[in-house]
Protein backbone atom coordinates (compact mmCIF):
# COMPACT_ATOMS: atom_id res chain seq x y z
CA UNK A 1 0.00 0.00 0.00
CA UNK A 2 1.52 3.74 -0.91
CA UNK A 3 2.80 5.60 1.98
CA UNK A 4 0.39 8.15 2.27
CA UNK A 5 -2.72 6.07 3.20
CA UNK A 6 -3.55 7.63 6.43
CA UNK A 7 -5.67 5.08 8.62
CA UNK A 8 -8.83 6.24 10.14
CA UNK A 9 -9.07 5.15 13.68
CA UNK A 10 -12.36 5.26 15.76
CA UNK A 11 -11.18 5.26 19.31
CA UNK A 12 -13.88 4.24 22.13
CA UNK A 13 -12.02 6.08 25.09
CA UNK A 14 -13.62 5.78 29.17
CA UNK A 15 -14.42 8.88 30.77
CA UNK A 16 -12.77 8.51 33.49
CA UNK A 17 -9.18 7.26 32.77
CA UNK A 18 -7.99 6.87 28.59
CA UNK A 19 -9.85 9.68 27.92
CA UNK A 20 -8.39 11.97 30.74
CA UNK A 21 -5.30 10.04 29.76
CA UNK A 22 -5.85 11.50 26.09
CA UNK A 23 -6.44 15.12 27.71
CA UNK A 24 -3.07 14.64 29.42
CA UNK A 25 -1.06 14.23 26.02
CA UNK A 26 -2.93 17.12 24.39
CA UNK A 27 -2.32 19.84 27.32
CA UNK A 28 0.90 18.87 27.35
CA UNK A 29 1.70 18.99 23.99
CA UNK A 30 2.68 15.77 23.13
CA UNK A 31 2.99 15.09 19.74
CA UNK A 32 0.57 12.14 18.12
CA UNK A 33 -0.60 10.93 14.58
CA UNK A 34 -3.99 12.92 14.05
CA UNK A 35 -5.50 9.84 12.95
CA UNK A 36 -7.94 9.01 16.19
CA UNK A 37 -11.11 10.32 16.46
CA UNK A 38 -11.63 9.74 20.17
CA UNK A 39 -15.35 8.86 21.24
CA UNK A 40 -15.86 9.27 25.05
CA UNK A 41 -17.96 6.24 26.69
CA UNK A 42 -18.69 6.29 30.59
CA UNK A 43 -16.89 2.85 30.73
CA UNK A 44 -15.06 0.49 28.53
CA UNK A 45 -17.25 -2.05 29.76
CA UNK A 46 -20.59 0.22 28.07
CA UNK A 47 -18.93 -0.65 24.62
CA UNK A 48 -21.33 -2.66 23.12
CA UNK A 49 -20.06 -5.12 20.12
CA UNK A 50 -22.33 -3.48 18.00
CA UNK A 51 -20.42 0.25 18.49
CA UNK A 52 -17.18 -1.49 17.01
CA UNK A 53 -19.21 -3.49 14.17
CA UNK A 54 -20.90 -0.23 13.24
CA UNK A 55 -17.65 1.66 13.28
CA UNK A 56 -15.84 -0.73 11.15
CA UNK A 57 -19.16 -1.16 8.88
CA UNK A 58 -19.55 2.95 8.58
CA UNK A 59 -15.90 3.22 7.67
CA UNK A 60 -12.90 2.82 10.59
CA UNK A 61 -9.97 1.25 9.45
CA UNK A 62 -9.05 0.48 13.41
CA UNK A 63 -10.93 0.28 16.14
CA UNK A 64 -9.58 0.47 19.58
CA UNK A 65 -11.15 0.06 22.94
CA UNK A 66 -9.25 1.74 25.71
CA UNK A 67 -10.41 1.95 29.73
CA UNK A 68 -8.97 1.76 32.95
CA UNK A 69 -6.18 -0.78 34.45
CA UNK A 70 -7.85 -3.76 36.15
CA UNK A 71 -8.41 -2.39 39.64
CA UNK A 72 -8.98 1.01 38.64
CA UNK A 73 -12.30 0.98 37.39
CA UNK A 74 -14.78 4.23 38.32
CA UNK A 75 -17.81 1.21 37.90
CA UNK A 76 -15.61 -1.28 40.16
CA UNK A 77 -15.10 -3.88 37.43
CA UNK A 78 -16.43 -2.49 34.31
CA UNK A 79 -13.28 -3.18 32.62
CA UNK A 80 -13.66 -6.89 33.25
CA UNK A 81 -16.55 -7.41 31.34
CA UNK A 82 -15.19 -4.76 28.75
CA UNK A 83 -11.79 -7.70 28.59
CA UNK A 84 -14.24 -10.62 28.47
CA UNK A 85 -16.37 -9.45 25.54
CA UNK A 86 -13.42 -8.03 23.83
CA UNK A 87 -11.45 -11.03 23.47
CA UNK A 88 -14.57 -12.81 21.88
CA UNK A 89 -15.23 -9.16 19.88
CA UNK A 90 -11.35 -9.92 18.66
CA UNK A 91 -11.94 -13.29 17.83
CA UNK A 92 -15.29 -13.63 16.19
CA UNK A 93 -13.46 -10.77 13.92
CA UNK A 94 -10.46 -13.19 13.31
CA UNK A 95 -13.41 -15.95 12.66
CA UNK A 96 -14.33 -14.39 9.27
CA UNK A 97 -10.77 -13.09 8.16
CA UNK A 98 -10.78 -10.13 9.24
CA UNK A 99 -7.02 -8.23 9.87
CA UNK A 100 -7.23 -8.68 13.55
CA UNK A 101 -4.32 -6.10 14.13
CA UNK A 102 -7.36 -3.37 12.94
CA UNK A 103 -9.06 -4.18 16.36
CA UNK A 104 -7.07 -3.30 19.53
CA UNK A 105 -7.98 -2.55 23.52
CA UNK A 106 -5.26 -0.93 25.67
CA UNK A 107 -5.50 0.08 29.15
CA UNK A 108 -4.84 3.56 29.65
CA UNK A 109 -4.79 5.53 33.04
CA UNK A 110 -5.63 9.45 33.38
CA UNK A 111 -1.07 9.39 34.10
CA UNK A 112 -0.22 8.13 31.20
CA UNK A 113 -0.55 10.46 28.15
CA UNK A 114 2.92 9.27 27.35
CA UNK A 115 1.06 5.36 26.74
CA UNK A 116 -1.47 6.88 24.73
CA UNK A 117 0.40 8.64 22.55
CA UNK A 118 2.65 5.26 22.00
CA UNK A 119 -0.55 3.10 21.72
CA UNK A 120 -1.97 5.75 18.44
CA UNK A 121 1.24 5.82 17.37
CA UNK A 122 1.99 2.01 17.27
CA UNK A 123 -1.59 1.52 15.67
CA UNK A 124 -1.17 4.20 13.25
CA UNK A 125 2.42 2.02 12.24
CA UNK A 126 0.34 -1.43 12.39
CA UNK A 127 -2.36 0.28 10.13
CA UNK A 128 -0.53 1.87 7.13
CA UNK A 129 0.52 -1.27 5.72
CA UNK A 130 -2.24 -3.04 5.73
CA UNK A 131 -4.28 -0.23 3.50
CA UNK A 132 -7.75 0.94 4.15
CA UNK A 133 -10.35 -1.21 5.67
CA UNK A 134 -12.95 -2.05 2.87
CA UNK A 135 -14.30 -5.65 4.01
CA UNK A 136 -16.46 -4.75 6.30
CA UNK A 137 -17.16 -0.97 5.16
CA UNK A 138 -20.49 -0.06 3.86
CA UNK A 139 -20.49 0.44 -0.49
CA UNK A 140 -20.36 4.01 -0.68
CA UNK B 1 -34.06 -47.56 24.20
CA UNK B 2 -36.71 -45.00 24.81
CA UNK B 3 -40.34 -46.12 24.63
CA UNK B 4 -42.79 -44.07 23.22
CA UNK B 5 -45.30 -46.10 25.26
CA UNK B 6 -43.30 -44.69 28.15
CA UNK B 7 -44.04 -41.16 26.92
CA UNK B 8 -47.58 -41.68 25.93
CA UNK B 9 -47.93 -43.29 29.35
CA UNK B 10 -46.66 -39.99 31.36
CA UNK B 11 -48.72 -37.49 29.02
CA UNK B 12 -51.45 -39.20 29.53
CA UNK B 13 -51.21 -39.02 33.00
CA UNK B 14 -50.30 -35.39 33.30
CA UNK B 15 -53.10 -34.37 31.06
CA UNK B 16 -55.64 -36.77 33.26
CA UNK B 17 -54.68 -35.52 36.63
CA UNK B 18 -54.29 -31.82 35.00
CA UNK B 19 -50.82 -30.96 36.04
CA UNK B 20 -49.94 -29.03 32.75
CA UNK B 21 -51.63 -27.24 30.18
CA UNK B 22 -50.97 -28.81 27.55
CA UNK B 23 -47.96 -30.98 26.12
CA UNK B 24 -45.54 -29.91 23.48
CA UNK B 25 -43.87 -32.92 21.70
CA UNK B 26 -44.02 -34.12 18.24
CA UNK B 27 -46.02 -36.18 15.70
CA UNK B 28 -46.04 -37.74 12.01
CA UNK B 29 -44.69 -35.01 9.91
CA UNK B 30 -47.40 -34.65 7.00
CA UNK B 31 -45.82 -33.13 4.25
CA UNK B 32 -42.07 -33.73 5.43
CA UNK B 33 -40.09 -35.93 6.80
CA UNK B 34 -39.55 -34.09 9.75
CA UNK B 35 -42.20 -34.67 12.73
CA UNK B 36 -44.28 -31.55 12.81
CA UNK B 37 -44.48 -29.74 16.61
CA UNK B 38 -47.66 -30.74 18.01
CA UNK B 39 -49.89 -29.38 21.07
CA UNK B 40 -51.77 -31.77 22.98
CA UNK B 41 -54.25 -30.80 25.32
CA UNK B 42 -56.36 -33.92 25.74
CA UNK B 43 -55.85 -37.35 27.38
CA UNK B 44 -56.70 -38.87 23.91
CA UNK B 45 -55.06 -37.27 21.33
CA UNK B 46 -51.61 -38.70 23.19
CA UNK B 47 -51.42 -41.43 20.87
CA UNK B 48 -50.16 -38.75 18.29
CA UNK B 49 -47.19 -38.40 20.04
CA UNK B 50 -43.87 -39.86 17.99
CA UNK B 51 -40.27 -39.58 18.84
CA UNK B 52 -37.98 -41.04 16.11
CA UNK B 53 -34.75 -39.11 14.38
CA UNK B 54 -37.02 -37.13 12.60
CA UNK B 55 -37.84 -34.84 15.87
CA UNK B 56 -35.44 -32.73 15.18
CA UNK B 57 -37.01 -29.25 15.99
CA UNK B 58 -36.44 -27.43 19.38
CA UNK B 59 -39.59 -27.23 21.03
CA UNK B 60 -38.28 -24.70 23.90
CA UNK B 61 -39.06 -21.91 21.31
CA UNK B 62 -42.78 -22.57 22.09
CA UNK B 63 -42.23 -21.78 25.33
CA UNK B 64 -40.80 -18.47 24.83
CA UNK B 65 -44.26 -17.88 22.84
CA UNK B 66 -45.97 -19.22 25.51
CA UNK B 67 -45.14 -17.16 28.02
CA UNK B 68 -46.13 -13.94 25.30
CA UNK B 69 -49.58 -15.45 25.09
CA UNK B 70 -49.55 -15.17 28.85
CA UNK B 71 -48.92 -12.01 28.98
CA UNK B 72 -51.55 -11.24 27.23
CA UNK B 73 -54.35 -13.16 28.41
CA UNK B 74 -56.53 -11.56 31.19
CA UNK B 75 -56.88 -14.94 33.17
CA UNK B 76 -53.59 -16.55 32.47
CA UNK B 77 -53.77 -20.90 33.56
CA UNK B 78 -50.90 -20.81 36.18
CA UNK B 79 -50.10 -24.85 35.33
CA UNK B 80 -47.15 -25.26 33.48
CA UNK B 81 -46.84 -26.08 29.96
CA UNK B 82 -45.26 -29.99 29.53
CA UNK B 83 -42.80 -29.95 27.07
CA UNK B 84 -41.06 -33.02 24.90
CA UNK B 85 -36.98 -32.16 25.26
CA UNK B 86 -34.28 -33.70 23.99
CA UNK B 87 -30.37 -33.11 25.19
CA UNK B 88 -30.43 -29.72 23.19
CA UNK B 89 -34.08 -28.37 23.85
CA UNK B 90 -33.23 -29.15 27.70
CA UNK B 91 -29.79 -26.85 27.67
CA UNK B 92 -31.89 -23.83 25.82
CA UNK B 93 -34.22 -24.25 28.29
CA UNK B 94 -31.41 -24.25 31.02
CA UNK B 95 -30.39 -21.10 29.38
CA UNK B 96 -33.85 -19.75 29.64
CA UNK B 97 -34.11 -20.30 33.42
CA UNK B 98 -30.48 -19.13 33.68
CA UNK B 99 -31.93 -15.67 32.06
CA UNK B 100 -34.45 -15.91 34.27
CA UNK B 101 -36.77 -15.78 31.75
CA UNK B 102 -39.06 -18.34 32.50
CA UNK B 103 -39.76 -19.61 35.74
CA UNK B 104 -39.33 -23.37 36.80
CA UNK B 105 -42.42 -23.83 38.02
CA UNK B 106 -43.91 -22.56 34.22
CA UNK B 107 -42.33 -25.67 32.89
CA UNK B 108 -42.88 -29.22 33.35
CA UNK B 109 -40.03 -31.23 31.00
CA UNK B 110 -40.39 -34.68 30.30
CA UNK B 111 -36.92 -35.96 28.89
CA UNK B 112 -35.93 -38.15 26.28
CA UNK B 113 -32.11 -39.41 26.24
CA UNK B 114 -31.19 -39.62 22.69
CA UNK B 115 -28.92 -42.23 24.29
CA UNK B 116 -26.69 -43.60 21.14
CA UNK B 117 -28.15 -41.79 18.57
CA UNK B 118 -29.27 -38.24 17.42
CA UNK B 119 -31.71 -36.50 14.97
CA UNK B 120 -31.26 -37.07 11.22
CA UNK B 121 -30.21 -34.45 8.89
CA UNK B 122 -32.57 -33.94 5.83
CA UNK B 123 -30.00 -33.34 3.33
CA UNK B 124 -27.74 -36.37 4.43
CA UNK B 125 -30.68 -38.12 4.31
CA UNK B 126 -31.44 -37.61 0.92
CA UNK B 127 -28.14 -38.24 -0.39
CA UNK B 128 -28.48 -41.85 1.38
CA UNK B 129 -31.36 -42.61 -0.22
CA UNK B 130 -32.35 -39.81 -3.16
CA UNK B 131 -35.64 -38.98 -3.31
CA UNK B 132 -37.19 -42.02 -2.64
CA UNK B 133 -40.57 -41.30 -0.09
CA UNK B 134 -39.78 -42.11 3.58
CA UNK B 135 -42.71 -43.70 5.14
CA UNK B 136 -40.73 -44.59 8.60
CA UNK B 137 -37.61 -43.34 10.59
CA UNK B 138 -36.30 -45.80 13.56
CA UNK B 139 -33.28 -45.94 15.62
CA UNK B 140 -31.99 -49.02 15.51
CA UNK B 141 -29.14 -50.73 17.78
CA UNK B 142 -26.19 -48.83 15.90
CA UNK B 143 -27.92 -47.88 12.66
CA UNK B 144 -31.18 -45.66 11.88
CA UNK B 145 -33.73 -47.91 10.38
CA UNK B 146 -35.54 -46.20 7.36
CA UNK B 147 -38.27 -47.77 5.83
CA UNK B 148 -38.80 -46.32 2.01
CA UNK B 149 -41.69 -47.32 -0.84
CA UNK B 150 -39.09 -50.00 -1.57
CA UNK B 151 -38.17 -51.55 1.37
CA UNK B 152 -35.85 -51.13 4.46
CA UNK B 153 -32.70 -49.82 4.65
CA UNK B 154 -29.92 -49.42 7.26
CA UNK B 155 -27.89 -46.55 7.60
CA UNK B 156 -24.48 -46.64 10.08
CA UNK B 157 -25.93 -43.33 12.76
CA UNK B 158 -22.14 -40.83 11.39
CA UNK B 159 -24.11 -41.05 7.78
CA UNK B 160 -27.81 -39.66 9.10
CA UNK B 161 -27.04 -37.54 11.99
CA UNK B 162 -27.39 -33.89 12.01
CA UNK B 163 -24.11 -32.79 12.27
CA UNK B 164 -24.43 -31.18 15.77
CA UNK B 165 -25.42 -34.48 17.36
CA UNK B 166 -22.42 -36.24 15.88
CA UNK B 167 -20.73 -33.70 18.14
CA UNK B 168 -22.84 -33.54 21.01
CA UNK B 169 -21.36 -33.99 24.37
CA UNK B 170 -24.63 -34.24 26.64
CA UNK B 171 -26.79 -35.90 24.76
CA UNK B 172 -29.54 -36.28 27.65
CA UNK B 173 -31.47 -33.61 29.03
CA UNK B 174 -29.63 -32.21 31.69
CA UNK B 175 -32.59 -30.57 33.69
CA UNK B 176 -36.10 -32.63 33.43
CA UNK B 177 -39.30 -33.64 35.85
CA UNK B 178 -39.08 -37.13 34.43
CA UNK B 179 -36.53 -38.59 32.55
CA UNK B 180 -37.28 -41.16 29.87
CA UNK B 181 -34.21 -43.24 28.45
CA UNK B 182 -31.18 -43.37 30.33
CA UNK B 183 -28.17 -41.14 30.36
CA UNK B 184 -25.67 -42.83 28.63
CA UNK B 185 -23.05 -40.62 27.86
CA UNK B 186 -21.10 -40.38 24.05
CA UNK B 187 -17.70 -39.92 23.91
CA UNK B 188 -17.20 -37.23 21.62
CA UNK B 189 -13.61 -37.42 20.34
CA UNK B 190 -13.48 -33.89 18.32
CA UNK B 191 -16.38 -31.70 19.90
CA UNK B 192 -15.98 -28.52 17.57
CA UNK B 193 -15.07 -31.12 14.49
CA UNK B 194 -17.02 -28.84 12.09
CA UNK B 195 -14.82 -25.52 12.68
CA UNK B 196 -11.34 -27.49 11.60
CA UNK B 197 -12.28 -26.71 8.18
CA UNK B 198 -12.63 -23.11 8.36
CA UNK B 199 -10.09 -22.98 11.34
CA UNK B 200 -7.00 -23.81 9.02
CA UNK B 201 -7.78 -21.46 6.22
CA UNK B 202 -5.48 -18.20 6.42
CA UNK B 203 -6.75 -15.00 7.03
CA UNK B 204 -7.77 -14.56 3.11
CA UNK B 205 -9.14 -18.11 2.36
CA UNK B 206 -11.53 -16.93 5.76
CA UNK B 207 -12.52 -13.94 4.34
CA UNK B 208 -13.67 -15.61 1.13
CA UNK B 209 -15.50 -18.00 2.47
CA UNK B 210 -17.80 -16.33 4.88
CA UNK B 211 -18.06 -13.64 1.97
CA UNK B 212 -19.57 -16.21 -0.14
CA UNK B 213 -21.21 -17.53 2.40
CA UNK B 214 -23.14 -14.01 3.52
CA UNK B 215 -23.01 -12.59 -0.35
CA UNK B 216 -26.09 -14.80 -0.02
CA UNK B 217 -27.79 -13.81 2.75
CA UNK B 218 -31.47 -12.66 1.68
CA UNK B 219 -32.18 -11.37 5.62
CA UNK B 220 -35.42 -13.47 5.47
CA UNK B 221 -34.69 -13.33 9.45
CA UNK B 222 -35.55 -17.23 9.33
CA UNK B 223 -32.65 -17.99 11.71
CA UNK B 224 -33.71 -15.37 14.53
CA UNK B 225 -37.14 -16.20 13.86
CA UNK B 226 -36.39 -19.85 14.98
CA UNK B 227 -33.57 -19.42 17.62
CA UNK B 228 -34.94 -20.32 21.08
CA UNK B 229 -32.45 -17.24 22.53
CA UNK B 230 -33.68 -14.57 19.95
CA UNK B 231 -36.78 -13.68 22.22
CA UNK B 232 -36.07 -9.76 22.74
CA UNK B 233 -39.23 -7.80 21.93
CA UNK B 234 -37.74 -5.80 20.20
CA UNK B 235 -34.83 -6.48 17.57
CA UNK B 236 -31.55 -3.70 17.44
CA UNK B 237 -30.98 -5.37 13.57
CA UNK B 238 -34.65 -3.96 12.56
CA UNK B 239 -34.57 -0.16 12.34
CA UNK B 240 -38.06 0.49 12.98
CA UNK B 241 -37.92 -0.59 16.64
CA UNK B 242 -38.16 3.12 17.51
CA UNK B 243 -41.40 4.52 19.14
CA UNK B 244 -43.45 6.96 16.81
CA UNK B 245 -45.56 9.10 18.53
CA UNK B 246 -47.57 12.30 17.20
CA UNK B 247 -44.65 13.95 19.28
CA UNK B 248 -41.98 12.77 16.98
CA UNK B 249 -40.66 15.16 15.35
CA UNK B 250 -39.00 14.86 11.79
CA UNK B 251 -35.64 15.48 13.25
CA UNK B 252 -35.65 12.50 15.95
CA UNK B 253 -37.02 10.36 13.11
CA UNK B 254 -34.14 11.42 10.90
CA UNK B 255 -31.64 11.44 13.64
CA UNK B 256 -32.58 7.97 14.94
CA UNK B 257 -29.57 5.34 15.50
CA UNK B 258 -30.02 2.38 12.59
CA UNK B 259 -27.74 0.32 13.42
CA UNK B 260 -28.30 -2.35 10.88
CA UNK B 261 -29.58 -1.02 7.11
CA UNK B 262 -32.43 -3.81 6.32
CA UNK B 263 -31.02 -4.04 2.64
CA UNK B 264 -29.39 -7.41 1.90
CA UNK B 265 -25.94 -5.95 0.99
CA UNK B 266 -22.92 -7.97 2.11
CA UNK B 267 -21.58 -5.64 4.44
CA UNK B 268 -24.98 -5.52 6.74
CA UNK B 269 -25.51 -8.85 6.33
CA UNK B 270 -21.91 -9.54 7.51
CA UNK B 271 -23.25 -6.59 11.00
CA UNK B 272 -26.50 -8.29 11.21
CA UNK B 273 -25.01 -11.89 11.65
CA UNK B 274 -21.66 -10.90 13.69
CA UNK B 275 -24.46 -9.26 16.09
CA UNK B 276 -26.40 -12.32 16.00
CA UNK B 277 -23.40 -14.57 16.72
CA UNK B 278 -22.09 -12.35 19.82
CA UNK B 279 -25.35 -11.70 21.36
CA UNK B 280 -25.83 -15.65 20.84
CA UNK B 281 -21.67 -16.00 22.79
CA UNK B 282 -22.45 -18.00 25.96
CA UNK B 283 -25.80 -18.20 25.32
CA UNK B 284 -26.23 -20.68 22.00
CA UNK B 285 -26.72 -24.21 23.11
CA UNK B 286 -25.84 -25.28 19.60
CA UNK B 287 -29.55 -26.93 18.59
CA UNK B 288 -28.45 -26.07 15.13
CA UNK B 289 -31.81 -24.18 14.34
CA UNK B 290 -30.39 -21.30 12.63
CA UNK B 291 -28.66 -24.00 10.15
CA UNK B 292 -31.01 -25.80 9.55
CA UNK B 293 -33.96 -23.56 8.80
CA UNK B 294 -31.70 -21.34 6.19
CA UNK B 295 -32.84 -21.06 2.77
CA UNK B 296 -29.67 -20.38 1.34
CA UNK B 297 -27.61 -23.10 3.72
CA UNK B 298 -25.18 -20.90 4.92
CA UNK B 299 -23.11 -22.57 7.79
CA UNK B 300 -24.42 -20.40 10.54
CA UNK B 301 -23.87 -22.82 13.40
CA UNK B 302 -19.94 -22.24 12.74
CA UNK B 303 -20.10 -18.47 14.03
CA UNK B 304 -21.36 -19.55 17.54
CA UNK B 305 -19.79 -22.89 17.58
CA UNK B 306 -16.71 -20.43 16.69
CA UNK B 307 -17.43 -18.53 20.06
CA UNK B 308 -18.61 -21.59 22.31
CA UNK B 309 -15.21 -22.85 21.66
CA UNK B 310 -13.54 -19.79 22.50
CA UNK B 311 -16.07 -19.67 25.76
CA UNK B 312 -14.62 -22.90 26.34
CA UNK B 313 -11.15 -22.29 25.69
CA UNK B 314 -10.58 -18.75 27.16
CA UNK B 315 -13.58 -18.48 29.96
CA UNK B 316 -13.84 -22.59 30.67
CA UNK B 317 -17.99 -21.27 30.42
CA UNK B 318 -20.31 -24.01 28.86
CA UNK B 319 -23.63 -22.61 27.81
CA UNK B 320 -26.54 -24.53 29.48
CA UNK B 321 -25.53 -26.93 32.31
CA UNK B 322 -26.55 -24.99 35.10
CA UNK B 323 -29.24 -22.75 35.49
CA UNK B 324 -27.62 -21.40 38.50
CA UNK B 325 -24.18 -20.28 37.01
CA UNK B 326 -23.74 -16.63 35.84
CA UNK B 327 -24.15 -15.81 31.97
CA UNK B 328 -21.05 -15.74 29.80
CA UNK B 329 -20.96 -11.47 29.23
CA UNK B 330 -22.40 -11.15 32.74
CA UNK B 331 -19.28 -12.68 34.86
CA UNK B 332 -15.58 -12.41 34.82
CA UNK B 333 -12.56 -14.35 36.55
CA UNK B 334 -9.84 -12.63 37.50
CA UNK B 335 -7.56 -15.18 35.44
CA UNK B 336 -9.19 -14.29 32.13
CA UNK B 337 -6.74 -13.83 29.50
CA UNK B 338 -5.30 -10.36 28.69
CA UNK B 339 -2.52 -10.58 26.50
CA UNK B 340 -4.48 -8.89 24.03
CA UNK B 341 -4.49 -5.90 25.61
CA UNK B 342 -1.34 -3.41 25.79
Amino acid sequence: MSEDFEPKIVAFLCKWCSSAGSDLAGVSRMEYPPNVIPIQVMCSGSVSPLYIFSAFNKGADGVLVSGCHPGDCHYIKGNMYARRRIALVKKLLEHIGLEPERFQMSWVSAAEGTKYTQVIKDFVKMLKPLGPQTKLRRNP
Amino acid sequence: MTNIEDLKKEAKRLLEEGKVKYIIGYEKGKERWTATPVFIKKPEDVDKLVWDPTCVYNLAKFLVDDKRRKKRERQPDPRPVGVVVKGCDSRAVVVLLQEKFINRNDVYLIGISCEKAGVGDEKKLAKQIGNKKILKTEFGDKNIIITTEEGKVEVPVEEVLASRCLECKVNFPVIVDVLLGEKTKRAVEKPFKSLENTESLSKEEKWNFWKEQLEKCIRCYACRSVCPMCYCDECVADSICFAVTADTSADEKAQKIKWVEKSSDLSENFVYHLVRAIHLAGRCIDCGECERVCPLDIPLRMLNKKLEKEAKELFDYEAGLDPAQPSLVSSFKDEDPEDFIR
